[in-house]
């Protein structure tokens, strides 16, 4: 009899913990096979070049390297939590922020490029979040859905309905 | 109960105190909820405003600035953009669609836009609501055709074919008309809630024919001046406008676009998110809603002392009302809850009629705090925080009835009924 209980309460356990989201790191959303990224390092011969160079160098400055970065297409359907910073997109008329973009890193640092699109989950939330900061990061939870590109137009990402989110705070 | 109403007669014979009392209190409640009320009514408007738009493009400024400025009708565009950044911008494949717009004119106060038909199409606002016509159509061709808002049209009293003058900038009363090209009115939109409802819509066309003849920052003069027959007839592509919004494809490519545009080597640009404008804009708003909820917060507290000094004062005066209660039976506990029971009876009657007080100030002001200021304050039921600010006070008032209530207590101990006069 007491076995039987346990066999039942662990078929009830059973999709409690398969529901349990895994913590993800942004570096795994990268493709391990992905192109790694060689710096531009020809050597420059001819000094009168050099102009060119520094053209090259002081504007259109930093664009986003991977406007199509390739994203794991294994992670589409996963449940899993993320750590990231909110930028808003859609703010409801109570404030909550219902529609935003997860970032890894955020601020006004614009010496390198922004993020590539495989750095970046365009999250949608129901209930949304009250943002008091931009600079808090959350931890967001939700089955990821991996968009593969399919054309110039559509950009490949990763996209998730948040079912949590939560103040990250850091591990004492 | 029965001391519950000992007190009720007791606070009734010394009514004219108490009523002021209740009155301070009643104020500074009021204070205190008009300021928690046009804080979260000020975030609601702003945050439905704007909605499904992800750039906004301007001149190079500050990101709240462009905000304030391109959809809040607020402040004045530092300068214009040329409109082959415009088009070079619209035409990119990430972009969905492109509204432009002109803005520096105004009809008595309200702001003149000029746009396309797309802002009818792609503007949203609330929770992705389009634009709606309550009457007529969008301006199409001719260039003399004006789209109003809602309360432009209710305030002004303009109906469909009515003709009306553009004024040359912004001000409420101007010296400046652009009098001899009169716009027809061929639509009015419904309301919004938004500053939607206060802007005269023109066409990009419009907008440009009203200034064609303008040499030199003034109207041309004698033969110099064209009509607007004429100026029908000529090219009225615009050479600059003041800002544009853009939905884009693919919203992880707002980044990148956003890089985009504020790296363009054309012309100086400025891109912003709205969200993140918005947001910014609400930090810097926070500092001065903190402050002036302390504030008031200071005023409710002057309010519950100022009760304290005038039951602290009336208790020497009724150390025979006391005396006597005992001498008849009354315990000193029972003072005391007569006590504690007359602080709170004050600050409900108080909070009650700061509510009250609220109420009507919003039904007396809500008509001109939505023509003046564009905000709407609704008569709604107070919010689950005003209820626990209210809840709050209530709960500060009876520790604060319990101060002269010991002292009564302790006093009706000692004094008993031997009255030393």
């Amino acid at each position: 009899m007491p076995r039987a209980l346990l066999a039942l309460l662990l078929i009830v356990a059973l999709p409690l913990w398969a529901a349990e989201p895994r913590d993800l790191a942004w570096s795994e959303m990268i493709p391990p096979d992905a192109p790694p990224e060689v710096p531009n390092m020809t050597p420059l011969h001819d000094l009168s070049k050099m102009g060119d160079a520094l053209a090259a160098e002081s504007a259109p400055a930093a664009k986003q390297d991977l406007p199509n970065a390739p994203v794991v297409k294994a992670l589409d359907g996963q449940q899993i939590r993320l750590p990231g910073y909110i930028v808003p997109l859609e703010v409801s008329e109570e404030g909550r922020t219902t529609d935003f973009l997860l970032v890894p890193y955020f601020g006004a640092c614009i010496h390198v490029p922004p993020p590539p699109s495989n750095q970046i989950v365009h999250v949608k939330s129901e209930v949304g979040v009250k943002l008091d900061e931009l600079y808090q990061p959350y931890w967001v939870e939700g089955p990821m859905q991996v968009k593969p590109s399919t054309s110039e137009l559509a950009d490949a990402g990763y996209q998730m309905e948040a079912q949590k989110i939560y103040v990250y705070e850091l591990p004492e | 109960m029965y001391l519950f109403r000992l007190a009720m007669a007791s606070l009734a014979n010394r009514r004219f105190t108490a009523i002021l009392t209740a009155f301070a209190i009643a104020l500074s409640v009021c204070l205190l909820l008009a300021v928690e009320r046009v804080r979260t009514e000020a975030r609601a408007s702003f945050a439905s405003t704007i909605s499904g738009t992800d750039l906004i493009v301007g001149a190079r400024s500050g990101s709240v600035n462009l905000l304030l400025y391109s959809v809040f009708r607020i402040g004045n565009a530092t300068n214009n953009i040329r409109w082959d950044s415009f088009e070079h911008f619209a035409s990119n494949p990430k972009v969905k669609w492109a509204i432009p717009m002109s803005l520096g004119d105004s009809h008595r106060g309200y702001r003149v836009m000029g746009t396309t038909e797309a802002y009818f199409e792609h503007y949203q606002y609330g929770r992705q609501q389009h634009l709606e016509l309550a009457d007529g159509r969008a301006f199409a061709s001719d260039p003399f055709e004006v789209v109003l808002g809602a309360e432009v049209a209710e305030a002004l009293h303009y109906k469909l074919g009515d003709k009306l003058v553009l004024a040359h900038g912004v001000a409420a009363i101007s010296l400046v008309k652009h009098d001899d090209k009169p716009f027809t009115v061929v639509g009015i939109l419904k309301r919004t809630g938004t500053p939607v409802d206060r802007t005269l819509h023109i066409s990009l066309g419009g907008m440009e024919a009203i200034h064609i003849d303008w040499k030199n920052g003034v109207p041309a003069q004698g033969n110099g001046r064209i009509s607007a027959d004429q100026a029908r007839n000529m090219d009225l592509t615009p050479q600059a406008i003041t800002a544009f919004m853009l939905g884009l494809n693919s919203k992880i490519s707002t980044f990148a676009l956003q890089r985009e545009i504020n790296e363009f080597r054309g012309e100086p640009l400025l891109a912003i998110l709205p969200g993140v404008a918005l947001q910014e804009l609400w930090s810097l708003m926070g500092t001065a809603e903190k402050a002036l909820f302390v504030i008031s917060l200071f005023v409710v507290l002057t309010g519950l002392i100022g009760m304290l000094t005038a039951i602290l004062t009336s208790l020497n005066e009724r150390r025979r009302e006391m005396a006597i209660l005992r001498s008849v039976g009354a315990r000193p506990w029972h003072i005391a809850t007569l006590l504690v029971l007359e602080a709170f009876a004050l600050a409900l009657a108080g909070v009650t009629a700061g509510l009250a007080l609220l109420y009507i100030g919003i039904a007396a002001a809500q008509g001109y705090v939505q023509s003046a200021y564009g905000l709407y304050l609704p008569l709604g039921w107070p919010s689950e925080y005003e209820w626990t600010l209210m809840a709050g006070i209530l709960l500060a008032a009876l520790l604060m009835g319990s101060v002269p209530a010991w002292r009564a207590y302790r006093q009706s101990l000692a004094d008993g009924l031997s009255i030393r006069l």
